[in-house]
């Protein structure tokens, strides 16, 4: 052994007993050198980190393929606990000022609750190599998250009844509109649900500010009622209960495929998205394992398995669609801009809760 | 020696008394405490405090509209199939006697999601059979999904307590020469108005605290739990949802003390240790007709809701294919199994432990005279009016800091004896949360038992204990048999409460079917639906089989002589 591996030695030896203490994240063992696997790599992965159980929250059930493919390649298990955005941000906020570690990353989800669990303290910084590729939009500035896959604002349509009310497939936000469809349209509330918010901000930015008022004020003449989640629509579209409803979707090409009345249409004059991102939660013990956990998810292999596994278009452009997902350069996208929003909550709302009364809600 | 042990027990009671009742304040006050001054001090608050009032106040007439309809619906039909099932003697009294507790074992929401495929606006009953098109979402959806769900409570209060009629009040009358009617109306009725009074009180206060039926089939129609759970998860906003909490307590309140006080005002009590006959010998076929229709239509309502569960298991896709598919049944075993080990791993001793301590402290409370006794049932009570998300970010707040909580302002070093990210705090939620239902199921029965009984047997020469054994406890099986049904599948099935405390590595079964529900995979949902209630329905009866072992062996004696010899009257005695 030469002098330098000695030093290396006795200096990680010395860091051992000084962090003893603390934590396992200090990166005693870190390699200078990227691991690289197929189509992804990174510079926190050694073989050591094999076994070790990284904890994870998010909104979706639909991960755990994802995760076993993670856990075939680099022997990093993860376990995962599925919860609401909101249910996510207070026990992180209240597990992080007990000093109690539970979760180590937190993936799935909407993209507010990430910044707003950013600007909390809550989050911990790590601009990946991988996701070096990404577009600006896609993540955040300082690092604090990086998009996966992507929502995109749609529609649920029942075919069936569609056709056997003899009405118009509808195609752009104004379809949505046809006297036939009175009564079996479904939105969520924007008053109470963040998602359903953010779907009536991506609409006003398809129409514009005033056309797009204009166009809320007749679109609220045809919903019977505004249901809490914005997971109802759809599912009153399935059930029957509404003709089309509008959804926020993170793929959900299962709804199609295993609903022969049921299809997934994208408005044709544009619609509003944003990403669903992945992060490190502060106060983890498994910090070099979050970290593997982060630059596997944004590679190609990681975006590919989350393609296939969710079917929902993913954040990096190098991976192929899957079928039957939109490509979103053939539709108008608008980013939504959540600093926007979140400045203009209260207008909006009110402007929202004005239309309503007027319509005798 | 024996007046020093009768002083030994005695001391062993009043310390269990009072060990339970600082837990009690630890468990429940502490964390409901917190949890509003959490929501009022908390920064995350959307502005918009001039609107909370209105908004408060238009969800709490809503919610008393609801509690008030779903109280009268549920204690009735718990009343009628108790009088039914306990009291009239037929054929199939058996097999419904199961049917009425199915409900227990299926998750809330899949009721509603039934309720929605068979009578929605394209239900299979509704549109498809009878051509109709009418939403069901709204006031009534909420008051019909309630009252099939709660009357299931109401009638396992109600019928515990009616195994304990004494019919010799009953029998004095008749020989008396009054009508059965003016018996009923004179005589049993008002004999259980303590059953009856605490049926109903639960069912108000399971109805006001109850957010997921709302979500899923109120529409436009939002009570204030619902709207309390749509301000934390849909809004983030944690105060108007303190508030809500709050305002909600108020008509659980009154609903508690109104109960107390009907309860306690004419007690009369069973002479009989033991299971008489308490069927009607001459009860008018008409009346019998009535009673038996009314519970057949209840548990008609149920299998209509299994029969959904089940076809929806096994067929493609309802509503559309109808064809035969172990697609569902391959979905969901593919799934990790992990889940349901847990779910069962935490029902089990929470039934056990929730249902044995509610029973003694009710005892404890009927009939010690002990100090703040009655102050303590209320606070006992509490975590029923409570929604279960409200109490599981108590826990949340409360529980982050050391010492068990206790050191939230000093030891804030000492981290070991956090109880958050532990798996135990999960147990403590559920056996505290539920505590109220063997307690109230206690106080059903015990309305009933003398008190002379007790008194008798001191005098010879029983101590506290050999008097809580033999006597008491045989007595108030009923009640912890109630009580461990109830809170087994309640435990089954809860979710609000322990989301936020549940660990990645502990999550239970009804989660998945919540995320399952929410993607719109109704096989798969029905499947998971399906092999959870058979799990339930699997434990229940091995632990029925353990409990009732010397009864289910005189049932089954009875079922014979019954059926050899049909015409005579059979005259058993029980334990």
């Amino acid at each position: 052994m030469n002098r330098k591996k000695w030093l290396a030695l006795v200096m990680s030896l010395v860091m051992l007993f000084g962090l003893a203490g603390c934590s396992k994240s200090a990166d005693t063992t870190k390699e200078t050198t990227a691991y690289v696997g197929q189509d992804w790599s990174s510079d926190n992965y050694n073989e050591s980190l094999k076994n070790t159980v990284l904890n994870l929250y998010g909104v979706s059930d639909i991960v755990r393929p994802t995760l076993d493919a993670f856990e075939q390649d680099t022997g990093i298990k993860v376990e995962h606990l599925t919860l609401q955005n909101a249910e996510i941000l207070q026990r992180l906020i209240n597990e992080g000022q007990a000093g109690v570690s539970i979760a180590d990353i937190w993936w799935t989800g909407g993209a507010d609750t990430f910044i707003d669990g950013a600007q909390k303290g809550l989050l911990i910084p790590y601009k990946s190599p991988s996701g070096e590729v990404l577009a600006d939009n896609m993540k955040d500035a300082n690092g604090y998250w990086h998009g996966t896959s992507l929502t995109i604002v749609n529609w649920v349509v029942n075919k069936d009844l569609v056709a056997k009310k003899g009405l118009k497939m509808p195609e752009t936000w104004d379809d949505l509109l046809q006297p036939g469809l009175k009564g079996e349209v479904s939105m969520p509330n924007p008053a109470s649900s963040g998602t359903a918010y953010n779907v009536i901000t991506s609409m006003l930015e398809v129409k514009g500010e005033e056309a797009g008022w204009k166009y809320l004020e007749q679109l609220i003449g045809q919903i019977p009622f505004f249901p809490a989640r914005g997971s109802d629509p759809a599912n009153l579209v399935v059930q029957g209960e509404a003709i089309v409803g509008i959804n926020a979707s993170n793929g959900d090409r299962d709804l199609e495929m295993n609903n022969a009345h049921i299809a997934l249409v994208y408005p044709k004059d544009g619609t509003g998205w944003w990403p669903q991102p992945v992060a490190i939660v502060k106060g983890t013990k498994n910090e070099q394992a979050a970290k593997v956990f982060v630059d596997w998810l944004l590679s190609k292999r990681g975006m590919e398995a989350i393609a296939k596994d969710r079917n929902a278009a993913v954040a990096r452009l190098d991976v192929a669609r899957p079928e039957g997902i939109i490509d979103i350069n053939t539709i108008k996208l608008f980013a939504t801009d959540f600093k926007a929003n979140a400045e203009k909550r209260d207008t909006i709302l009110a402007e929202w809760a004005r239309l309503m009364a007027a319509a005798g809600r | 020696m024996g007046s020093g042990m009768r002083r030994y027990e005695s001391l062993l009671f009043k310390l269990f008394y009072f060990l339970l009742s600082a837990t009690i304040l630890y468990f429940i006050v502490a964390p409901v405490v917190s949890v509003f001054v959490y929501g009022l001090t908390s920064a995350d608050g959307v502005g918009l405090s001039e609107q909370i009032l209105p908004r408060v106040w238009r969800h709490m007439k809503n919610s008393l509209l609801v509690g008030g309809t779903v109280t009268l619906l549920a204690t009735a039909f718990g009343l009628f199939a108790s009088l039914a099932l306990w009291r009239l003697r037929f054929v199939g009294r058996g097999l419904m006697r199961i049917l009425v507790l199915m409900p227990l074992i299926s998750p809330p929401f899949v009721g509603s999601v039934a309720f929605i495929m068979l009578f929605g606006k394209r239900g299979l009953i509704t549109h498809t059979l009878l051509g109709f098109e009418v939403s069901p979402y709204g006031f009534y959806g909420i008051v019909t999904m309630q009252t099939i769900g709660l009357a299931t409570l109401a009638y396992l209060v109600i019928s515990s307590a009616i195994q304990k009629t004494d019919v010799t009040h009953e029998d004095a009358a008749r020989s008396l020469g009054a009508s059965e009617a003016q018996i009923f109306r004179t005589i049993t009725l008002p004999l259980m108005v303590p059953e009856i009074t605490v049926a109903a009180m639960l069912v108000f206060l399971a109805s006001l605290s109850d957010f997921s039926t709302p979500i899923i089939i109120g529409g436009g129609f939002q009570t204030l739990a619902s709207d309390l759970y749509i301000q934390i998860n849909g809004l983030y906003n944690m105060r108007t949802a303190a508030i809500s909490g709050m305002f909600l307590l108020l008509p659980c309140a009154a609903a508690f003390f109104i109960q107390r006080y009907y309860s306690g005002r004419n007690p009369v009590y069973s002479q009989a240790v033991s299971a008489d006959v308490i069927e009607y010998q001459r009860v008018s076929r008409g009346v019998k007709t009535v009673l038996i229709f009314i519970t057949s239509l209840f548990i008609l309502f149920v299998l209509l809701q299994y029969a959904f569960i089940i076809v929806g298991a096994f067929t493609e896709r309802w509503g559309y294919d109808y064809s035969f598919t172990l697609r569902h049944f391959q979905t969901i075993i593919t799934k990790e199994s992990a889940p349901f080990i847990n779910t069962v791993k935490l029902a089990i001793p929470v039934g056990i432990i929730s249902s044995l301590l509610g029973v003694l402290l009710a005892y404890i409370i009927k009939s010690k005279q002990y100090v703040m006794s009655r102050q303590i049932d209320f606070l006992a009570t509490l975590p029923a009016a409570i929604p279960g998300i409200l109490l599981g970010i108590g826990y949340l707040v409360t529980f982050r800091y050391p010492l068990l909580g206790a050191g939230r302002f000093y030891l804030t070093d000492l981290d070991p004896i956090i109880l958050l990210g532990t798996g135990i705090i999960i147990y403590l939620i559920c056996i505290y949360r539920y505590l109220y239902v063997g307690m109230k199921a206690g106080y059903a029965l015990m309305e009933h038992l003398n008190p002379n009984l007790e008194i008798a047997a001191m005098n010879l020469g029983a101590g506290e204990r050999r008097i809580f054994i033999d006597i008491i406890f045989p007595l108030l099986k009923p009640a912890f048999s109630a009580a461990f049904l109830k809170n087994f599948t309640s435990s089954m099935t809860t979710l609000g409460a322990i989301i936020f405390l549940l660990l990645p590595k502990n999550k239970v079964a009804v989660q998945q079917i919540f995320t399952i529900m929410t993607s719109s995979e109704i096989g798969a949902a029905a499947m998971m639906a399906l092999m959870l209630s058979l799990l339930s329905l699997v434990l229940l009866a091995l632990f029925q089989l353990l409990l009732n072992f010397k009864a289910l062996a005189e049932y089954i004696q009875e079922v014979r002589q019954w059926g050899s010899n049909s015409r005579q009257s059979t005259k058993h005695t029980g334990g």
